[in-house]
């Protein structure tokens, strides 16, 4: 599965703790100051769930929690380990480059 | 890798325990819960839920309906979700396996959709010659002073006629991507040959048209007609020629859902066609003291209304087809 941005913002905001649709949006707004809309999120809801990536939990009222799979969360870890590799080695790479 | 793995599960797992309904402690910081407002109204881009698959909206309906709620309660414009919702659900068509509308054993319905669409673009696009009225913007102008149906039915029809050849396009490069593709690692030279026929049979006639002398003599009215004949031939043997290289080469799930949102696009836009047509036919004859000859209307309206219910009628075949087996290289 391809690891779009709204796709590792939900998992990263799942780690830590089921949510429901509107909570998922107010806690990447805040972490990430991305507002993903209705459709995007729910996009990427459903292709984790697809995935197994993320499961849901009994509905309160019509909001669905949904929390992370042992499976999400791995590959969450794996994708971000990479990330952070190439954003250290990016970094580190900037700072040695001359200012013009 | 387990070690790796420790912190994550393990919040996971403090997770599962805070699923009561309610956000974990942690997110009421960031105001996740929605101020309560029972009586709050729908607001409108939720309509746009419409435009979901079925069994998708089934499924994630009444809880993308509640967050457009919340999100609008929250302060959220309406029209950036509007778009957002109409994108989600392109994407839910094209890219889950709940929005599938085309398989590998839907092929009937798209070359159906595919020879219907066809005779009716010929037949609206001969019409539209035949009028006579556009595109000059000078006749435009007088039209829309003397007979104000004329150019609102014209820019429906060219909205719709847009419509369907932008959709057509993007199904034919997403076809002829896996064609080309596929002719390639099966060596089919032929597959390359058919797919140029479009091409070709255009440029042939487009250019002999270019030759025919001008004049209003029977040679050049009997030329006329033999080259419209010949250029209606043209169309079905280009149009067969894409059919089998549709029914020959193999296509990713992802291009035959891309062909299921097309075949549904252009049908939408035939519908819109023929409603422009008839509507105007109707409005242009009240409004006319001396109508005339009606019969060019009628055919043409009678070929658009065929053609269109011929198209629906293969896009309802596609949905009552067997549920297609879930594509894993499709995430």
């Amino acid at each position: 599965m391809e690891f779009t941005e709204p796709v590792v913002l939900v998992l990263t905001s799942l780690a830590d703790g089921p949510k429901h649709g509107y909570a998922l949006a107010k806690d990447i707004e805040s972490f990430a100051g991305a507002k993903l809309g209705p459709g995007t999120l729910y996009g990427a809801l459903s292709r984790l769930e697809d995935r197994g990536w993320i499961e849901a939990l009994p509905a309160d009222d019509r909001r669905r929690p949904y929390r992370i799979t042992a499976s999400g969360a791995q590959c969450l870890a794996r994708h971000l380990e990479t990330a952070q590799r190439v954003a250290t080695t990016g970094l580190s790479r900037l700072e040695l480059r001359p200012t013009p | 890798m387990t070690g790796r793995m420790n912190a994550p599960l393990g919040r996971q797992t403090r997770a599962a325990r805070s699923a009561d309904g309610n956000p974990p402690n942690a997110l009421r910081s960031v105001g996740s819960v929605p101020p309560p407002a029972p009586s709050r109204p729908r607001p409108w881009p939720a309509v746009l839920l419409v435009a979901y698959p079925p069994d998708w909206r089934a499924r994630y309906g009444d809880e993308l309906e509640s967050l457009v709620s919340d999100l609008r309660g929250g302060g959220r414009k309406s029209l950036p979700m509007a778009f957002d919702l109409f994108f989600g659900a392109v994407s839910a068509w094209v890219t889950t396996g709940r929005g599938a509308l085309m398989t590998e054993r839907s092929k009937d319905t798209l070359i159906g959709v595919l020879w219907n669409w066809v005779a009716f673009a010929a037949i609206a696009a001969w019409f539209g010659h035949d009028l006579g009225i556009y595109p000059t913007a000078i006749s435009a102008q007088q039209v829309a002073v003397l007979h104000p149906a004329v150019p609102d039915a014209y820019n429906v029809l060219q909205a719709a006629g847009s419509i369907g050849v932008v959709a057509t396009a993007v199904a034919a490069l997403a076809f002829g991507f896996d064609a080309v593709r596929y002719a390639a690692r099966t060596g089919q030279r032929r597959l390359f040959v058919l797919m140029g026929m479009p091409v070709l049979v255009a440029a042939v006639w487009l250019g002999g048209l270019q030759l025919l002398p001008a004049g209003r003599s029977a040679g050049s009215l009997w030329l006329a007609v033999g080259w419209l004949l010949l250029g209606v031939a043209g169309i079905a043997v280009a149009t067969q020629a894409v059919v089998t290289v549709v029914r020959s080469a193999e296509f990713g799930a992802r291009t035959w859902r891309i062909g299921g949102v097309a075949a549904a696009a252009v049908t939408a836009a035939m519908v819109v066609a023929t409603g422009a047509t008839i509507v105007w036919g109707i409005v242009e004859r009240l409004n006319e003291a001396h109508p005339g000859d009606a019969s060019g209307w009628l055919i043409v309206s009678a070929v658009m209304a065929v053609t269109t219910a011929r198209a629906i009628i293969a896009l309802l075949r596609v949905r009552n087809a067997p549920a297609p087996a879930e594509d894993p290289a499709i995430a």
